[in-house]
């Protein structure tokens, strides 16, 4: 999970441009949205994008995006659970 | 009357603040003139910056620069000027097409639009006024100015913003370059003036002025007028429109001290513009600018932001070759600049 969560910083790191942050300045459970990294809907879209480029996981729901992007580790465990299923 | 009373220039030239007016030329060998950039997170919010394209930090820097020097927080309209509008954005969506669709990413696409820059210069500035992009190719800029000047006239405004702002990305320029618009080798661009082969040399840059209905301890010039002509039949037609031009104003050929020509290096199409200021205004002093900023769709701001200096500081750069004798006196710049002598444009610059 720990190597997950790395690869996942990197990736939103570079997938939102978010230059002047680094992979340790990422909490892996401060949320993504409003407080924490301050993003914002678009970067919700851009990770949208991520998931479904990065790991064929294509989110059917929108409902459950909130629940998804809520923090880097919430991420790496549905992307955990969805290889596990696949 | 209308008044420039601020500007803010991203330019090829040392044309930030604090750097003067050209005190020192910046030499550029390449395929095309290249803005120099400020630091951006002076300016910009890393947060907010991180999706913008380079396009769109230079407007919104250069907005800001400029209402800084005219003392204002917001402006009452926000009108912007551009040929191409986000050419990296639009090359990023597209070529992200070409590869595969699905994954598109949003941003590129959302800013590829040409009001991108005039709306994202508002939400910067939190201004909720009148806001408008207009795109004619080289018109771009002087539309935009003629707006700014009709919405100070019928009481819309006091203070508006105003600019033009065009990006080079070497993929569009390889694209043009085979129409015969670019010139095809690298070249210095202080040797612009003796090179023999075809094409224009490249530019760009963003410059944004604060048109005011008030004359202030602010202001550079005087915005006297904006005239385009389009498709003009002869060389003596044009020649004929300048003049009349000039006695719309109340001004006499003699009475213009300086010419911004518009020549571009581009020999066949420089021959023209001398024929046109000799017809129209023989005894005037004139000046070439070109190689400081290259050729691009809005490049009438970097002439204007030239002729307000010049009349603000009463002097005229080294860097800028006179053509004839000094002028006596600097109180009426000319401005004249076409492309491909399918559309010319003047600014009339007064004291």
């Amino acid at each position: 999970m720990d190597e997950l969560i790395n690869k996942l910083k990197k990736e939103v790191i570079t997938q939102l441009n978010l230059e002047d942050i680094s992979e340790d300045d990422i909490n892996p459970d401060s949320p993504l949205f409003g407080e924490g990294l301050g993003l914002d809907s678009i970067d919700a879209l851009e990770l949208i994008v991520l998931l479904e480029k990065n790991y064929g996981i294509k989110i059917e729901d929108p409902k459950d995006g909130k629940k998804i992007f809520h923090s880097i580790r919430t991420m790496a465990e549905y992307i955990t659970e969805h290889q596990k299923k696949a | 009357m209308e008044y420039i009373n601020g500007i803010g220039i991203i330019s090829p030239q040392n044309t930030l603040p604090g750097q003067g007016f050209l005190e020192a030329v910046v030499e550029q060998t390449a395929d095309f003139l290249k803005s120099v950039e400020p630091v951006y997170k002076s300016y910009i919010d890393p947060i907010a910056s991180r999706r913008m394209s380079r396009l769109i930090k230079m407007g919104i820097t250069s907005a800001k620069i400029c209402l800084r020097d005219a003392g204002i927080d917001a402006p009452d309209a926000i009108i912007t000027g551009t040929g191409l509008g986000s050419v990296e954005d639009t090359e990023k969506i597209l070529g992200e097409l070409t590869i595969e669709e699905k994954f598109l990413n949003p941003s590129p696409f959302i800013q590829s639009t040409y009001n991108t820059i005039s709306s994202q210069i508002a939400i910067s500035l939190k201004c909720h006024e009148y806001n408008s992009t207009f795109v004619h190719r080289c018109f771009s800029l002087e539309s935009c100015l003629t707006d700014a000047v009709l919405q100070i006239r019928e009481g819309s405004a006091a203070n508006v913003l105003a600019g033009g702002i065009d990006e080079m990305t070497l993929n569009h320029l390889t694209i043009i370059r085979r129409l015969g618009m670019w010139k095809r080798e690298a070249i210095r661009n202080l040797d612009l003036w003796t090179s023999e082969t075809p094409g224009a040399l490249a530019g760009e840059g963003s410059a944004y002025f604060v048109i005011s209905s008030e004359k202030n301890e602010k202001t550079y010039a005087r915005l006297a007028a904006v005239e385009t002509l389009y498709k003009p039949s002869s060389t003596m037609q044009t020649a004929s429109f300048v003049k009349q031009f000039l006695a719309d104003n109340g001004l006499m050929p003699a009475e213009v001290d300086l010419v911004l020509m518009g020549s571009n290096g581009y020999s066949e199409h420089d021959r023209v513009c001398n024929e046109v200021i000799m017809q129209s205004v023989p005894a005037a002093a004139r000046v070439l600018y070109k190689h400081l900023c290259g050729e691009y769709h809005t490049v009438s701001g970097f002439a204007l932001y030239l002729a307000a200096n010049i009349i603000s500081r009463q002097m005229i750069p080294s860097c800028m070759p006179l053509l004839q004798r000094k002028p006596e006196k600097l109180e009426n710049i000319l401005i004249h600049n076409h492309f491909r002598n399918t559309d010319h444009a003047f600014i009339l610059v007064r004291v």
